[in-house]
């Protein structure tokens, strides 16, 4: 009897271990997203404690919204522009650094370092490194000749085009890391029998690499695109949405709405909508990976 | 023929690293020799170099101050609030990652899915609720709001590396110490996380450097301009009128720093960990 409480006991303490992570997700990550949804539905005046229960005006009112739709559109502009580019990029890098040679580790973190240091670092200088006139880009570009004008980088025409250069960047250190995970779980000796056998090294990659690496590429496109599309600093610092709206993603949108216009609801409402796309999203990319399964 | 064609694939192989090297490091090489420039190089014409190289940008950020400016209190902030992330973060990750390692539980699986799920959550939709709990409990313009976000952002992902690296002892080594009647309290702490040290050190450098460079999260949380973190003294030099580029880019480089010696020495352990995550997906 006593063994048995005793047992029952270890067993139970065993939970103590993962028991602070649990409460710590479910406190910053469950909780707030049930708030979220729950507020989505309320009018609330910032700083006040209750708000009024209006049913699904705030829906109502950001779909009405041109501005809506515009982040929207922006934001799978962004999205899916950058997964392309990360995704292409990051396949060539990693087929480049697959090899093994003298540093690649330190090739490696070099790498990544886009990724690692903070954002803030970056784009704070940003702006000057991108000047019209007496930014580096510019005169580095035109002392090569590849433009004659100096190039207004974050102007209306050119800001969106910037900020995805910018955070291609920044990402592709990622995507190389995962496509080169995927890489290297193929064996070597396909490549050498294949290389007997007169095949080269494009020929390899597309028709051993590729298909070998398929399910890793769809799966680090599917982060990407997640990561990317819920970029929120990156854009925010340095154009802010702007010039007009040409940069404005939602979760811009739900930033503005919320510390600048002190719209509660409507924010929380525009959140539960990007979470509701990201849903949509991984569903397509969940059934997308079975089907692949059972073929 | 064969040897020819090999070595110029070669060739073109170290010069697509060079570039590959140079586009990803020569923008932080770029800001950390412009640094150095004085004020008049740094609002002409851009030259890579410093043609009279002087410390008076890091000089001046780091000691003239204004009111609402005093970047040596920032980075110590930031320390303090980092250092309190890092500790949070690898008590939290060290449990649940020997939990989920070495002990059944009921769902475990699902769990360790769900903690994957943390990776692609939208931390935008975080901001109004946990500005509106935080504020109820009355942790507003607290570090303590910050280090709970941050440990949060950071220990699932620091929780896969470990359960990596507790995976990889293989567990004969505890078994003698098991015969011995030692509890799994004692070999958690005795046996497993000596032996996983890289680990510790890895989750360490990580959640630091997740906490030493955050931005939206303290630009919301904290309202008090003396408790500034580092990267918010820097957000609020762009927002000045005349924006001092000169000492934008020193700051910069306190920023960049830390997170170099930081990252460089664990970089390994770090893909390592990152990829275990990923690949059982």
């Amino acid at each position: 009897m006593r063994k048995l409480r005793r047992q029952t006991r270890v067993s139970l303490s065993k939970y103590l271990y993962i028991l602070p992570l649990i409460v710590l997700v479910l406190f910053v990550y469950v909780y707030p997203l049930i708030r979220t949804i729950i507020f989505s539905f309320y009018k609330i005046p910032f700083g006040q404690a209750v708000g009024e229960f209006i049913g699904f005006e705030n829906y109502i009112n950001i779909v009405n919204n041109f501005e809506f739709w515009i982040s929207l559109r922006n934001n799978f502009v962004w999205a899916f522009a950058n997964l392309v580019i990360q995704l292409t990029i990051a396949t060539i890098i990693a087929a480049f650094l697959n090899a093994e040679f003298k540093g690649k580790n330190l090739a490696l973190s070099a790498v990544l370092l886009p990724w690692i240091i903070p954002t803030v670092a970056v784009a704070s200088v940003i702006r000057w490194v991108l000047l019209p006139h007496l930014g580096i880009v510019n005169v580095i570009l035109q002392d090569l000749k590849v433009i004659g004008q100096p190039i207004n980088f974050l102007s209306t025409e050119n800001a969106m085009m910037t900020l995805i250069s910018l955070s291609s960047w920044r990402f592709i250190p990622i995507g190389v890391l995962l496509v080169l995970a995927a890489i290297q779980t193929i064996p070597k000796e396909i490549y050498e029998s294949t290389r007997v056998d007169g095949a080269n090294s494009i020929q390899q990659f597309f028709f051993i690499t590729y298909p070998m690496v398929n399910k890793m590429l769809w799966f680090t496109g599917f982060i990407i695109f997640v990561w990317n599309f819920n970029i929120l600093d990156l854009i925010w610092l340095i154009t802010q949405g702007g010039p007009g709206m040409v940069t404005q993603t939602l979760p811009i949108m739900v930033f503005r709405t919320a510390f600048r216009t002190m719209r509660l609801g409507e924010s929380s409402a525009i959140a539960v909508i990007i979470a509701g796309i990201l849903v949509c999203v991984g569903i397509i990319y969940f059934s997308v990976m079975k089907k692949g399964e059972k073929e | 023929m064969k040897g020819k064609s090999s070595k110029l694939g070669h060739i073109i192989r170290n010069i697509v690293v060079v570039i590959i090297l140079l586009s990803a490091t020569g923008l932080f090489v770029y800001i950390f020799v412009s640094a150095f420039k004085p004020i008049d190089e740094v609002m002409t014409r851009a030259r890579f170099l410093p043609l009279n190289p002087t410390f008076d940008n890091f000089y001046r950020i780091l000691f003239i101050n204004t009111p609402s400016r005093n970047f040596l209190r920032f980075i110590s902030n930031s320390l303090f609030i980092s250092l309190f992330t890092a500790l949070v973060t690898v008590i939290i990750s060290a449990l649940a990652g020997y939990g989920f390692s070495r002990h059944k539980y009921v769902g475990k699986n699902t769990v360790m899915k769900l903690l994957l799920f943390v990776y692609v959550f939208p931390t935008i939709i975080l901001l109004v609720p946990m500005f509106r709990i935080f504020s109820d409990i009355g942790i507003i313009d607290n570090y303590v709001s910050l280090i709970i976000i941050y440990a949060a952002l950071t220990a699932p992902f620091c929780t896969w590396i470990l359960i990596s690296f507790f995976d990889s002892v293989p567990p004969s080594i505890e078994e003698a110490a098991k015969i011995d009647g030692a509890s799994s309290w004692v070999i958690f702490t005795r046996v497993l996380l000596p032996l996983t040290t890289p680990g510790i050190i890895t989750v360490i450098a990580f959640s630091f450097i997740t906490a030493w460079g955050e931005s939206t999260f303290a630009g919301i949380f904290i309202r008090t301009s003396m408790k500034n973190t580092v990267t918010l003294g820097l957000v609020d030099f762009t927002a000045d009128q005349y924006i001092e580029w000169g000492q934008l880019l020193a700051g910069s480089v306190f920023v960049i720093v830390p997170v170099l010696l930081l990252f460089l020495p664990v970089s390994g352990n770090f893909v390592k960990g990152f990829l275990s995550g990923a690949v059982k997906e």
